[in-house]
C-alpha cells in the first residue's frame, strides 16, 4: 500500500492528510488555531509558533485515522507557497525531514493548485475515477487571500482567466462583517445575519464594468462603509440584517456573473468552486442555478486542508531523495521552478 | 551512541555528527551567510546534515540521538531547526534532546577555562536585534546568570553586579562590545571562532542528558512574546 502524506501550513490552520496513490481520501486533519480571532485577523508569528507545536501531532493523527503508519507512506507532499512564509517554513521543514529520514520522494505543491486539485479527490459518492470533477472545467477560487477564476484543462496546472485587482472575496466578507460589528472570521457571521435581511434593501456596486474576467471588491466595501456612516449607529444597527444581505448579494452577484462569463468564453459546461467562500449558502444556490454541472467539494475540502495538497501531489513531478533537501518556501507569486 | 546535532538560532547554520566512542573526532559543517545575505537555515540545514552523514557512510536512521539548539535567537531560524529535529525524530527511532544555544555558545570557552584552571566566567551573548541581547553566564560549571533578553547597558550592569572577570563571546558580544568592555568583560577579537555557536557543543551538551525528551515538549526558547502584528493581506499571485 503506497500512501501520500501531505502537510499544509500556509496560514493559520495546521493540516495533515493521507490520500491513496489513486486519489482516495483516507484522512484529513485540520487543527484550527482559534487564538487569532481575538486579534481580528491572523498574527503570523503566533500562527508559526502554533504550527511548530502542532505539526507532528497532526501528522500522527492523520496517519492514525488512515489506519496507517509512516511505513505505508510512499510520497510526502507539502505546500511550498504562496502564504505566510514563516508559517510555510514549518510545514516545509517538517515534510522534508520526515521524507529525508526515510529516503522518500517529496512533492512541493502550490497552494492554489491544491485548491483546484481538491476536485480530483475521490470520496464516498464521488469515488468515480475522476473524483468530484475531472478536467476540463472552470474553477472559481474564493478565499480570504485569493479570488481567482481558472481554466483547468489538465490535472497538473491551470490558466488564470481573471483575479481580483484589490481585496479577495473572503477579505471583503471579513471587512464588511467588521463594519457591521461582527466577529472575525466575518464570512459565516455575515451570512447568518443576512438570513433575516432583504438583499435588495440597499444597492451596492457589483463592478460589472471591469474589463475581462477580473474582480474588484474595494468598491462594495467602501460603499458599505459610507452607508453605515450615513445611517448613523442606531439606524445602521436597526438595518444590520438588510445591510448584510445586500452586501452579500453584491459579492455573490459579482462572483456569479464572472463565472457565467467565464463559462461562456471558454465554452466549458462545468464549474467547480473552492476556497472558504465556497461555504457561502447563497453563493452555492446562485451557482447551482446556472445551466451547467457544478461541483462543490465538501466544506472541509474547500477551506485550507492538506488532502487537496496530497491530491495535487499525484500530478506533480516529485523530487527524489536527496534532491529536495535545499527546498525553500515562497511567500508570493507563482510556484518557483526549482 | 551517534548524535546528530544542529543549531539555527543565529544567522549561521551549524551541523555536527558525534560518535560518543570518539567524541573528540566530531565533525562539523557550517553555513555562514555573506554580509547582506539572508540566513540559509531553510536550504542548508538538512542538506548539510545529509552531507555529514554521507561522509561517514551513515543514514538518518543510524542516528541514536538528535540534538537541537532551542535558542534564544531568530524566531524563524529556531523553528526551522526545531521542526527539522522533531520531524526527524518522528520519522526515525532517534531520541530528541533540546539544549540551550547560549550554553552551547559558552561551552568551548568554559571548557578551556576549566582546563587552564582559570577563574573567569563565560558570558554568552547573542544579538537579539531591536537593540537587545540574549545572554546567559556560566562560572566554574555553574549557571550564574539566567537566560535574559536585555538592553546592552542593563546587561553590562548585571555583569558588573555579578563581579569577577568575564569572557564574553557571541555575535552579541561583538555587537555590544563597548558596553560589555566597559563593564569589565574581555572579548576575543572579531574573527575568533569563539563567537560562533558550535554544533559540536550542541552534541556534547545533549550527550549529558540521561535520556531523550518527549517530542512535543521540545519547543524553542523564544524569550520574547510574539508581536501581535496582523498579516497583511496575502499578495496576489502575478501571472
Ligand atoms: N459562509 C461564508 N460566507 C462567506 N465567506 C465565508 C464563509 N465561510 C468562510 N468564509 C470566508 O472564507 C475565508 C476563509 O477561507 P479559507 O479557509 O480558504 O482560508 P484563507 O486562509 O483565506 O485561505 P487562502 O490561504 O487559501 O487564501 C474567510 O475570509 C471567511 O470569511
Amino acid at each position: 500500500m503506497t500512501l501520500i502524506l501531505a502537510l499544509e501550513t500556509s496560514c493559520d490552520d495546521t493540516c495533515a492528510a493521507v490520500v491513496s496513490a489513486d486519489g482516495e481520501l483516507r484522512s484529513n486533519v485540520i487543527s484550527s488555531q482559534g487564538v487569532h480571532d481575538a486579534f481580528g485577523g491572523v498574527v503570523p508569528e503566533i500562527a508559526s509558533r502554533h504550527h511548530l507545536e502542532l505539526a507532528n501531532a497532526v501528522v500522527d493523527d492523520a496517519l492514525r485515522r488512515a489506519d496507517a503508519t509512516l511505513d505505508d507512506v510512499g510520497l510526502v507532499a507539502v505546500t511550498q507557497g504562496p502564504g505566510l512564509v514563516g508559517a510555510l517554513l514549518v510545514g516545509v521543514a517538517t515534510a522534508k525531514a520526515i521524507a529525508a529520514a526515510r529516503g522518500l520522494p517529496l512533492a512541493p505543491v502550490d497552494h492554489l493548485q491544491g485548491h483546484i486539485a481538491a476536485n480530483f479527490l475521490r470520496i464516498g459518492a464521488d469515488s468515480g475515477a475522476g473524483g468530484i470533477m475531472a478536467p476540463p472545467f472552470v474553477c472559481l477560487l474564493a478565499s480570504g487571500g485569493h479570488t481567482l477564476l481558472a481554466r483547468v484543462e489538465q490535472y497538473d496546472g491551470f490558466s488564470v482567466l481573471g483575479r481580483t485587482l484589490d481585496d479577495a472575496a473572503g477579505e471583503a466578507f471579513d471587512k464588511g462583517a467588521r463594519l457591521l460589528g461582527l466577529p472575525f472570521p466575518g464570512g459565516p457571521a455575515l451570512e447568518r445575519l443576512a438570513r433575516d435581511g432583504d438583499p435588495h434593501a440597499f444597492a451596492f456596486p457589483i463592478a460589472r464594468n471591469l474589463d475581462g474576467l477580473d474582480f474588484s471588491f474595494a468598491g462594495v466595501k467602501t460603499s458599505l462603509l459610507y452607508r453605515v456612516r450615513d445611517l448613523g449607529p442606531q439606524d445602521a444597527a436597526a438595518h444590520a440584517a438588510d445591510l448584510a444581505a445586500s452586501f452579500q448579494h453584491a459579492i455573490v452577484e459579482a462572483l456569479a456573473l464572472r463565472c457565467e462569463q467565464a463559462l461562456e468564453q471558454t465554452g466549458l459546461r462545468r464549474l467547480a468552486i473552492g476556497g472558504g467562500v465556497a461555504a457561502n449558502g447563497p453563493l452555492r444556490t446562485r451557482l447551482e442555478q446556472l445551466a451547467v454541472t457544478v461541483g462543490i467539494p465538501p466544506r472541509e475540502l474547500c477551506t485550507d486542508n492538506a488532502a487537496m495538497i496530497a491530491s495535487a501531489a499525484r500530478f506533480v513531478d516529485a523530487q527524489p531523495f536527496p534532491a529536495y533537501l535545499s527546498l525553500d518556501a515562497y511567500a508570493s507569486g507563482e510556484r518557483a521552478l526549482a | 551512541m551517534i548524535v546528530l546535532g544542529f543549531d539555527t538560532a543565529t544567522p549561521a547554520t551549524a551541523v555536527a555528527l558525534l560518535d560518543d566512542t570518539h567524541p573528540a573526532a566530531a565533525a562539523e559543517l557550517r553555513h555562514e551567510p555573506a554580509a547582506g545575505e539572508r540566513p540559509g537555515h531553510a536550504s542548508q540545514l538538512l542538506a548539510l546534515a545529509a552531507q555529514l552523514l554521507a561522509t561517514t557512510g551513515l543514514r538518518f536512521t543510524d542516528v541514536d540521538r538528535l540534538a537541537v539548539g532551542l535558542g534564544p535567537g531568530t524566531f524563524t531560524g529556531l523553528r526551522i531547526g526545531v521542526a527539522t529535529a522533531r520531524a526527524l525524530a518522528q520519522s526515525t527511532s532517534a531520541e530528541l534532546v533540546g539544549v540551550s544555544t547560549l550554553h552551547a555558545l559558552a561551552l568551548p570557552a568554559e571548557s578551556a577555562a576549566e582546563r587552564a584552571g582559570a577563574d573567569f566566567g563565560v558570558l554568552a551573548v547573542i544579538d537579539a536585534r531591536r537593540g537587545e541581547a540574549f545572554a546567559a553566564g556560566w562560572r566554574g560549571g555553574r549557571a550564574v546568570l539566567e537566560q535574559v533578553a536585555l538592553a546592552p547597558a542593563k546587561l553590562a550592569r548585571r555583569v558588573a553586579e555579578e563581579g569577577g572577570s568575564w569572557l564574553a563571546v557571541g555575535d552579541g558580544a561583538l555587537r555590544f562590545r563597548d558596553d560589555l568592555e566597559r563593564a569589565g568583560c574581555t572579548i576575543p577579537t572579531d574573527g575568533s571562532e569563539q563567537h560562533a555557536v558550535s554544533a559540536r557543543a550542541v552534541c556534547r551538551l545533549a550527550l549529558e542528558a540521561p535520556q531523550g525528551t518527549a517530542r512535543d515538549l521540545v519547543v524553542p526558547d523564544y524569550l520574547r512574546p510574539p508581536d501581535a502584528v496582523l498579516a497583511s493581506p496575502p499578495k496576489k499571485p502575478s501571472s
